[in-house]
């Protein structure tokens, strides 16, 4: 499917900026319709009939020769629904903008990195996620102590008191995310969280008009060890929290045991730039929703070197003039 | 494309560099008009001509004459950087007691008073001072090689005197008596040095030429490192965040009592303390010769 302007018959797409559909070519807001492909074949552009190369978990591409935008319905439908989604929040501008903003101190980095006609080629991609629910019941048992120091006089007294520490407590977790793209590495998505799930909307393939997209490329139980990690660790870190404050604490007993669980499938959003420099790529993820960056900026040696020498140099330069100055004096 | 990205990649660079640039026009500019204005100017000449030329006096005979040459050499140096006479006098005589008085015609009993008023005399006597032969600008070393009777004194005249206080001359001691055991040329070597970094403080960098050339090295690697270091990005997800209604529903939450230990330690007493006693200004040792002009320094017997 995709999605026709019913003023000017262009391409309507979701504008992260004007928070609905809004047509490029006409300027028109919310005069998409839907409109589906008459052979029902996926690589086949239900807009000019062009051949569309789609990757097996692609669920929204571009067309390469009307540059439409296309969703493929069965990729987005049935065992595919995803239940939720968090549209962009934020647009191609803005992203470039933040992009700018954080590496504009990266002086080592090759000249064009941030240049108009490089971030143009970023993608905005809807990342497949699943969402884990866990009912959790915590327990700690352990032995504190609390140290107390003092002087009197000439001499100083240490005071140790221990005491038995007992907690039990239930923690529901809600929504751990965990992606399911193999293309998308395992520690940028858990870097790039967190989303702010008060966005998070029922799906509609509206909103993937205008980005690409994939359908989960490996069922909930397949990554959900990923999911138990996080909420072992969290739910670990929230007993250590509850028994703050004192000065040692030996662990005697720590079980953290699952009473229900859940999961369900959801697009998240996530802009990517991909920048070539050398023969190496390097690839930077920005959270389509809050923003927040990923990667690490590319290396210029030339510039490296040009730079470093120039510090050196004039540091050099300055330090043996004050002291001909000085010797002047 | 590429002269494009050449050009913006240069003006990056300049607009980077403009003020290490900027600094070092002016610091050379600085530098030439220095150097032109010493050329016109010169240095102040020498006003006092009663004195004698001579500045390496070694009645205590521990000098080589080739090493009274490289003192009286180093000494002429400093003297013209400095402005101010640099005398160094070493004696073998004793210098405490009637006995000592009597022979050698001293005003007291006592080891301090005879070393300053030997070393005072000496200088009026001879009318030492760059720019005057009374109460002129410079200073007197005089050590005394007597076995039992070693030790130093200072006698410090005009700006001089001013200058260098209490603990300066306490430096320079220090500075003497770290070599004067293996060798008194490398002693006295001290000496003058020693003069000269005191009086010329407010002059100079704390570091040497080696530092010239070897911060630089540091502060660019530094620079570099930090330059090169990179993180993907931190993780910002609180502990809560997946945690419905932000935090844990508590069950049980008890901490009892179970033992208590005190453990008791003596403190030792600690020692040491002070600091520097004397003010750090000038006019160290203020005192008056036997002639009436005024002198400053200090002694330090062996």
């Amino acid at each position: 499917m995709y999605y026709k302007c019913r003023s000017c018959g262009g391409n309507v797409v979701y504008s992260p900026e004007k928070r609905g559909m809004y047509c490029p070519f006409c300027d028109s807001r919310e005069t998409g319709e839907r409109t589906e492909g008459l052979t029902g074949d996926l690589a086949i552009c239900p807009n000019c009939g062009g051949q569309v190369p789609v990757q097996i978990h692609t669920s929204a591409a571009q067309c390469p020769y009307c540059d439409s935008y296309l969703i493929f319905n069965e990729r987005v439908e049935g065992e595919y629904t995803p239940r939720m989604i968090i549209p962009f929040q934020m647009g191609k501008e803005a992203c470039k903008k933040s992009l700018r903003e954080k590496f504009r101190r990266c002086l080592f980095a090759p000249t064009d990195f941030l240049s108009e006609a490089r971030l143009d080629s970023m993608q905005g991609i809807y990342v497949p996620y699943w969402f884990y629910d866990y009912q959790t019941d915590c327990s700690f048992q352990g032995e504190g102590t609390k140290i107390k120091v003092w002087r009197s006089g000439d001499k100083e007294y240490t005071e140790t008191s221990v005491y038995a520490i007992g907690r039990r407590m239930s923690i529901e977790f809600e929504k751990i995310p965990v992606d399911a793209s193999e293309q998308m590495p395992d520690d940028v998505m858990e870097l790039i969280a967190p989303f702010q799930y008060g966005q998070m909307a029922d799906f509609d393939p509206k909103f993937m008009s205008g980005f690409w997209g994939e359908k989960y490329n490996m069922t909930w139980d397949v990554v959900e060890n990923r999911a138990r990690t996080m909420m072992n660790q969290d739910a670990a870190k929230l007993l250590r929290e509850s028994y703050g404050g004192y000065s040692t604490v030996k662990t005697l007993h720590q079980d953290i045991q699952v009473r229900d669980s859940g999961a369900v499938y959801g697009l998240l959003p996530v802009w990517k730039y991909i920048y070539s420099y050398k023969g190496q790529e390097y690839p930077f993820y920005v959270n389509g929703q809050t923003g927040k960056i990923v990667g690490t900026a590319p290396f210029s040696s030339g510039k490296f070197w040009a730079y470093v020498g120039t510090l050196w140099g004039s540091l050099t330069v300055i330090l043996a003039l004050l002291q001909v100055m000085l010797g002047l004096l | 494309m590429d002269n494009d990205y050449k050009k913006e990649a240069r003006r990056q660079y300049l607009h980077y560099f403009r003020f290490w640039f900027l600094g070092i026009g002016l610091a050379a500019v600085a530098c030439v008009a220095l150097w032109a204005v010493k050329q016109t100017r010169g240095s102040a000449p020498r006003a006092n001509n009663e004195a004698p030329t001579e500045r390496v006096f070694d009645y205590g005979e521990v000098l080589t004459p080739q090493e009274e040459e490289a003192l009286r050499e180093q000494i002429a140096r400093m003297e013209e950087k400095i402005q101010a006479d640099i005398v160094l006098m070493t004696i073998s005589q004793p210098v405490e007691g009637r006995e000592a008085m009597e022979q050698y015609g001293l005003r007291w009993e006592d080891w301090e008073r005879n070393m300053q008023d030997i070393a005072d005399d000496f200088w009026d006597q001879n009318r030492f001072g760059y720019n005057k032969g009374y109460e002129g600008d410079g200073i007197l070393l005089l050590y005394n090689w007597y076995q039992g009777q070693k030790g130093e004194v200072l006698s410090t005249s005009g700006k001089v005197e001013r200058a260098l206080s209490t603990y300066d001359i306490e430096e320079i001691f220090d500075a003497v008596d770290a070599r004067h055991d293996r060798d008194p040329f490398k002693a006295y070597e001290a000496y003058v040095d020693k003069v000269g970094d005191l009086l010329e403080d407010s002059l100079q960098i704390p570091f040497g030429w080696g530092m010239v050339i070897f911060l630089p090295i540091g502060v660019a690697a530094m620079y570099a490192a930090a330059g090169a270091s990179q993180k993907k990005a931190d993780n910002t997800v609180a502990v809560n965040a997946y945690v419905s209604g932000g935090k844990p529903e508590f069950h049980d939450r008890t901490d009892v009592f179970l033992r208590k230990s005190v453990v008791t330690r003596r403190i030792a007493a600690s020692t040491g303390g002070g600091g520097r006693s004397s003010a750090n200004h000038g006019g160290g040792g203020h005192h008056h010769s036997s002639s009436g002009a005024s002198h400053g320094g200090g002694s330090r017997r062996h």
